[in-house]
């Protein structure tokens, strides 16, 4: 059966102010795949995650997309938590709306379409809803990051990009966010890519592997990763 | 007490255009003040509306030197006074933009440098010109009692604008304040709502401070939105309670000014910290209470 795939970039280099913090990256994300995006603190996965959303620019190259139009396919990110100020004064169901903010044409906006039940659904969905009314600030880290995912998955993706996820969280909590992932993907048939630089607590949930270390990285399936070089050898280390 | 208040509302009050003006000021300068606060940006409400001052002054040395262009009348004047000031603001908004990219250095130190050449050039440019700076003196201390029904009509239509745009496009404003990032991936125009939001806040700032000083300008941008903060529920509670401290603010600040025959600015921002004050007493009160039902 054929694989889609949904991005690829060849010999490419990634980085800011023009400095390449990753070089010479080739690589293919399939359609439905759960990229770990895996390395040391440093080592460019951020700038890797950043780039490919578009939020910088590449150094050398770009990344082609394999949609119909060649156009990036839809994202639903989920930034790192601590990146948000808690001086704004927003609900969880005001933070979750946002994730709709991709529709809010004037025509819509004049016609007010009701985006309630979607964000409703989405909360639902990351077992948040009881908690719609509560100020975003006031929660704990972990119900944060689920209320993040709410957000990404209003925005109806096609691919969920989430930059350390699992940042100063307790190790109970790590868990159920890992399941609701998985039970997330299965569910709406997403593409998730995942930025974190602990390798052995995610590495059975990834079908596939994007190890950044000392300026390179290489991708694969997670099995054969496991077993590649330089990635190998920190995997057994950390094993 | 009620006599007066009576009195300052009825409409062929002598000062109605002031009153009108400062409590417009009230409403409007919180509704884009928020995003100041929100954006962490106090420091910017400070330099600003002294940049805007320095314009106004900038218009004054070239009247001195002969230059006028726009200039001849009184209203040709002031026109030409409102123009320096919103170039002023908006050169120095795009500057500290600019900056703020490239990242270099402290921001609170390049701000301090803005906010230092801006007083200093204030007082210089007009220093040859003994009109210029009675006019400067009497608009660094905020006095709005002079405001010309010509100069309130023109106040009135661009802050009717401002605070439309500012309520219409808050999701907008909220969304590239909040998680830019975010923004960027669902494709939004951030730049272009960015330039929307800073134009909105130069123009708040440039008329502001041409009709009441950089004091009540800045005291209205910051202090009424940081009141209402501990209340809000949302951008729209928040820009609502705000523009109604606000305004409250300008109309308490208006009548002790009248009553008691005060400088009309610093008597509106000391009622503005005074709501302040209370809303923080308030709050902590309503908080204690909570906790005890709970």
């Amino acid at each position: 059966m054929d694989t889609k795939i949904l991005a690829s970039c060849k010999n490419a280099s990634f980085g800011y102010d023009k400095k390449a913090v990753l070089s010479g990256v080739n690589l293919e994300i399939e359609a439905g795949s759960f990229v770990g995006i895996l390395g040391h603190n440093g080592s460019g996965k951020t700038t890797f995650l950043r780039t490919f959303l578009g939020l910088i620019p590449a150094v050398r190259g770009k990344f082609a997309f394999g949609t119909a139009d060649g156009r990036p396919p839809r994202f639903g990110y989920v930034p790192q938590k601590e990146r948000l100020d808690p001086i704004y004064p927003l609900s969880v169901y005001n933070v979750a709306k946002m994730g709709t903010c991709r529709k809010f044409g004037i025509f819509e906006r004049l016609r007010g379409i009701n985006r309630r039940p979607l964000v409703e659904r989405c909360l639902e969905d990351c077992g948040v809803l009881h908690l719609a009314h509560r100020p975003y600030s006031d929660l704990s880290g972990g119900q944060k990051q689920r209320v993040l995912i709410a957000r990404a998955l209003a925005a109806e993706p096609d691919l969920l990009a989430l930059d350390e996820p699992l940042a100063g969280i307790d190790i109970t909590t790590q868990k159920s966010i890992l399941e609701l992932l998985k039970s997330l993907k299965k569910r709406r048939h997403l593409t998730i890519m995942l930025v974190s630089h602990r390798v052995q607590a995610e590495k059975d949930l990834f079908s596939h592997i994007l190890w950044c270390d000392e300026g390179a990285a290489v991708m694969g399936k997670s099995d054969d990763m496991l077993s590649f070089g330089r990635a190998g050898e920190v995997f057994r280390e950390e094993l | 007490m009620i006599e007066t208040i009576t009195e300052i509302l009825k409409p062929d009050f002598l000062l109605h255009n002031a009153l009108c003006a400062s409590v417009l000021m009230g409403v409007v300068c919180p509704l884009v003040g928020a995003y100041f606060v929100l954006r962490r940006l106090v420091f910017w409400g400070v330099a600003l509306p002294q940049i805007a001052a320095s314009g106004i002054s900038f218009a004054f040395l070239l009247q001195g030197l002969g230059f006028t262009l726009l200039a001849g009348s009184e209203a040709q004047e002031r026109h030409l006074a409102i123009i320096a000031s919103a170039l002023f603001t908006f050169a120095a908004i795009a500057m500290l933009l600019f900056m703020e990219r490239k990242g270099k250095g402290a921001a609170e130190g390049r701000i301090g440098v803005f906010y230092a050449l801006a007083w200093a050039t204030s007082i210089l440019f007009v220093s040859t010109n003994a009109t210029g700076e009675t006019e400067m003196t009497s608009l660094l201390r905020g006095e709005i009692i002079a405001i010309s029904p010509h100069d309130f009509h023109i106040m009135l239509m661009f802050f009717a604008l401002a605070g439309l745009a500012a309520l219409v496009f808050q999701k907008e404003f909220l969304l590239v304040s909040f998680d830019r990032d975010m923004a960027v991936t669902l494709g939004r125009k951030v730049l272009a709502w960015e330039v929307l939001l800073y134009l909105l806040i130069g123009t708040a700032i440039s008329l502001g401070v041409m009709t009441a000083g950089p004091l009540v300008t800045f005291g209205l941008l910051v202090v009424p939105p940081m009141a209402a903060l501990p209340w809000a529920g949302g951008i729209m509670s928040l820009s609502l309670v705000a523009a109604a401290l606000g305004g409250l603010s300008a109309f308490v600040g208006f009548y002790f000014s009248y009553a008691k025959d005060m400088p009309l600015g610093p008597v509106i921002i000391c009622a503005a910290c005074a709501a302040l004050i209370i809303s923080a007493g308030a709050r902590k009160a309503y908080m204690l209470l909570a906790r005890i039902k709970a």
